[in-house]
């Protein structure tokens, strides 16, 4: 028996991409608005009396850490409980997450969890790159964020005979969802060629294997399931979720070929929801990386170990595949605004579940969707979030 | 006398720099020759460190049981600072263990030499490592420039016993002006006249410091190419027996890797140690002309090593080399370290770092790398530990290589994750472009500059492959 408590009555974002012209507030506002307008018997503002923000760096637009609880003050909602989340690359999925719980405690009616990410306004030399002088001054020097996830594919292609036509056929797949979806920042199929030539980014990985550095916003609103009724007769119930954490260093990984914590954050996730990997009909999952993507569908059950890569060019994971993921163009197409990713996957998630993905739609036979985040230092963090339509 | 040479170790920066690549750059022609130039991520400190550990392994001897260090070098990576202590720490010295950094010119390897020879014969200490090292940055534009030399050497010292015995010594000063560097400045420059230094200041203050010694062959160094021929010669004419001719052992060095000042002395005899023989080893630097005459009475260990060390080298054309010195610089923002050098992370992280320590749990014998930041233990949660030596050879687990790098990095950086001997486990950059590394090769841990921060160097350790011709055995531990 799923958890359900908590139901999801509406879910919006704003057209992913490098958004120069908007500040974070007016991006904030956007993907508020789009949520909003996304309830479908109309939902009062006034109603919301907490906000969980979701922003990862606020050095990133000039914020040094005190960014983000504010943001109701853009909203016209100052005054409510605001509380900023961060989380690393799970973020997002994680306000989602406390944001439920928030919900379910009874301390809170209606609850926003917005994700706001402004990953442009530096230039990639200060932004993300700089990472790479972060964290230990020897041991982690130079880890700059593909060196996260590249060793793994180093290792996965010597242990499995992942090819880079395997990786590369993920960006293809996840790049033509993403033409798909309006509201992805790359509208334009690659080919497995394109892939291959593109230059190195950080040796497995070349730069088509990457997701972009995209600006983007993304918003939910949360009730409890008895109040569901009150904004749409189509909700949404959250299952099930999970969080787990690992080691910090690369070096105390036990293993190179699979995240730890994905494998545990789903085990709390599929037990919370009572259901198995099997009864999923759909995931958005976090292929920051096209390995990335090959680790996590093993990680969380949909393939054996080892058969990510070969699931992979062989179609299974394509919209009309066996288990379809990232039908919205995923993290390497639709972008990786690292707050409003997590919220902008499960605002797929709904979508499909409530079967409103147009082109993207995928078929539903248990009515489960799932939507997995992993990163920080060392991937050391993961989320996974359970969305189902069953009441 | 009651000084013997144990063992030897040699380093060299490793780029070698073609002499006609510079000429060229400043319009004049030709030239012939080559010098060892340091990349990026040496200095005086990780080559003093190389020759070190090498000296060391060569006479089987403990770091700990060194009593005393002397390094000399005319360009210490601290002007003012730490030099002596991150070197100490990097080589694993006992905490006891004294000494100092000698600086001040190209004199100054000879100037530890001499320090460890008076501790010896006083009686006070039985074991002394020496150190010279020089690897300095040259005028940009001068004749200088295209014969400044990086490389090291080291001795392991024994009042006790070795291989070789010091027999003899001379020395001469006079007040004069060559090769110097100016206080705050940070460009060596070199002679202000060749033929004033040449006849009136080198030739005849060596001549000087040379007499009275009878041995048959002679290092010595020299800031033209052409001057320790001139010196030898003049020797086997005035000074040795009728059918006996001195020879030069130094010439091989000196060409292989330029002038390496400091380091010079015992550089250019360390190929010959290998050889029975009466051997004089000569210094010079900043109006100071010394002579030491030893007695090799079997080969010195690391000797039969040297040529084969010296020979690892890579080419690089100049404006590598003007790049690797910041003569060349980009323009652009540069990335900070999150961590200021002096902060309190690196007072409490300098010695596990530099020392290449973990902590091995005392329940499940996992070792934690590194030690402050691990209270628990990654793999039982055990909360007591052994401090131990990290091994310094391993077996590549996974790694990238790094393309895209804001500055100050470089690309290709590689990041390699090494399953060390020990059976810990570590990541560190990679010392190569990368090419050379694989699932499963077999590496090893060098010492290396990984940045110099807002003026500090840093020091860590980097993984290249065990080349075939320099297994390091008995480095792991």
């Amino acid at each position: 028996m799923s958890w359900n408590r908590v139901a999801v009555i509406g879910a919006g974002l704003i057209k992913m991409g490098e958004l120069f012209d908007q500040s974070y507030e007016q991006m904030a506002k956007g993907a508020f608005d789009a949520a909003v307008g996304a309830v479908d018997l109309g939902f009062d503002p006034s109603l919301i009396d907490a906000a969980f923000v979701a922003t990862q760096r606020g050095t990133l637009w000039g914020q040094e850490g005190i960014g983000g609880n504010t943001v109701p003050s853009a909203l016209g909602l100052a005054g409510i409980a605001c509380t900023r989340i961060e989380n690393a690359c799970p973020t997002g999925s994680d306000a989602f997450r406390v944001g439920c719980m928030a919900v379910a405690s009874g301390v809170h009616d209606v609850v926003l969890v917005i994700g706001v990410e402004k990953m442009r306004d530096k230039s990639a030399e200060e932004g993300l790159l700089a990472r790479a002088a972060a964290g230990h001054p020897i041991y982690t020097r130079g880890e700059s964020a593909p060196v996260l996830f590249a060793p793994f594919a180093t290792r996965h292609m010597h242990e499995f005979g992942t090819t880079r036509e395997m990786l590369a056929s993920v960006a293809v797949k996840n790049h033509h969802n993403g033409v798909l979806d309006p509201y992805a920042h790359f509208q334009s199929e690659v080919t497995i060629e394109q892939v291959l030539n593109a230059p190195p980014v950080c040796h497995p990985l070349h730069l088509l294997d990457c997701c972009p550095q995209t600006d983007g916003a993304a918003a939910i609103l949360i009730t409890s399931a008895e109040r569901a009724a009150e904004f749409t007769s189509t909700p949404v119930f959250v299952a099930g979720f999970g969080v787990a954490t690992d080691h910090p260093y690369l070096h105390e990984k036990s293993t190179f070929v699979g995240l730890p914590a994905t494998v545990l954050a789903a085990e709390r996730a599929y037990e919370m929801a009572g259901i198995g990997a099997a009864d999923i009909d759909m995931a958005e999952v976090h292929d920051c990386f096209t390995i990335t993507e090959i680790l996590d569908i093993e990680d969380l059950g949909f393939v054996e170990k080892g058969k990510g890569g070969i699931a992979s060019l062989e179609g299974d994971t394509a919209i009309n595949g066996r288990i379809p993921i990232n039908t919205s163009g995923g993290l390497l197409a639709k972008g990786h605004p690292i707050g409003a990713t997590g919220i902008a996957q499960l605002t797929e998630c709904w979508w499909q579940l409530r079967e409103d993905a147009g082109d993207r739609q995928v078929k539903l036979n248990s009515g489960f969707a799932l939507q997995h985040n992993v990163g920080g230092r060392g991937s050391g963090v993961s989320v996974v979030n359970i969305l189902t339509r069953n009441p | 006398m009651t000084c013997f040479v144990q063992s030897v170790g040699v380093a060299a920066g490793r780029w070698r720099l073609p002499t006609s690549d510079v000429n060229q750059a400043w319009g004049r022609g030709g030239g012939r020759g080559q010098s060892a130039v340091c990349g990026p991520d040496e200095d005086s400190l990780t080559l003093a460190w190389q020759a070190a550990d090498r000296a060391l392994d060569a006479a089987d001897l403990a770091p700990e049981t060194v009593e005393a260090m002397w390094w000399g070098t005319a360009r210490p990576p601290f002007a003012e600072g730490p030099s002596w202590t991150q070197l100490a720490a990097v080589l694993r010295l006992a905490p006891a263990t004294h000494g100092f950094v000698v600086s001040g010119s190209s004199h100054s390897g000879i100037d530890a030499f001499v320090a460890a020879l008076d501790a010896l014969e006083s009686g006070r200490i039985d074991t002394a490592l020496v150190l010279a090292s020089d690897a300095v940055n040259p005028a940009v534009g001068g004749v200088f420039e295209a014969i400044a030399g990086a490389g090291a050497v080291a001795l392991v010292l024994s009042r006790v016993s070795g291989a070789a015995v010091v027999t003899g010594a001379g020395s001469t000063w006079a007040p004069v002006l060559d090769r110097y560097r100016g206080d705050s400045e940070d460009e060596t420059r070199e002679t202000y006249d060749g033929r004033l230094f040449r006849e009136q200041i080198f030739l005849p203050m060596m001549a000087e410091a040379a007499g009275g010694s009878n041995a048959t062959r002679w290092s010595i160094p020299d800031p033209d190419g052409r001057l320790a021929a001139t010196v030898v010669k003049r020797l086997s004419v005035v000074d040795m027996p009728p059918d006996t001719l001195a020879t030069l052992v130094s010439s091989t060095a000196r060409a292989e890797l330029g002038d390496t000042g400091a380091a010079a002395p015992w550089l250019g005899a360390a190929a010959a140690l290998t050889e029975p023989g009466s051997l004089a080893v000569m210094a010079y630097g900043a109006g100071r002309a010394t002579r030491f005459d030893v007695d090799v009475t079997s080969p010195v260990p690391g000797a039969d090593r040297v040529a084969a060390d010296l020979a690892v080298s890579q080419p690089a054309n100049y404006a590598q080399v003007l790049r690797a010195r910041k003569r060349l610089t980009t323009t652009g923002e540069s990335v900070e370290m999150a961590v200021p050098p002096g902060s309190a992370m690196f007072v409490r992280g300098n010695r596990e770092t530099l020392g290449l320590l973990g902590g091995r749990c005392v329940d499940c014998a996992t070792i934690n790398i590194p030690p402050s930041i691990h209270p628990a233990c990654v793999s039982c949660g055990g909360t007591k530990f052994d401090e131990v030596q990290l091994a310094r050879t391993g077996t590549v687990q996974t790694f990238v290589i790094n393309h895209t790098m804001p500055q100050p990095f470089e690309a290709p950086l590689p990041l390699i994750v090494v399953d060390l001997d020990d059976g810990s486990r570590i990541q560190l950059q990679g010392a190569t472009d990368g090419s050379d590394i694989a699932i499963d090769t077999r590496v090893e841990l060098v010492l290396r500059r990984y940045t110099v921060e807002r003026g500090v160097p840093i020091y860590g350790w980097k993984v290249q492959p065990i080349s075939a011709g320099q297994p390091i055995e008995g480095a792991s531990a």
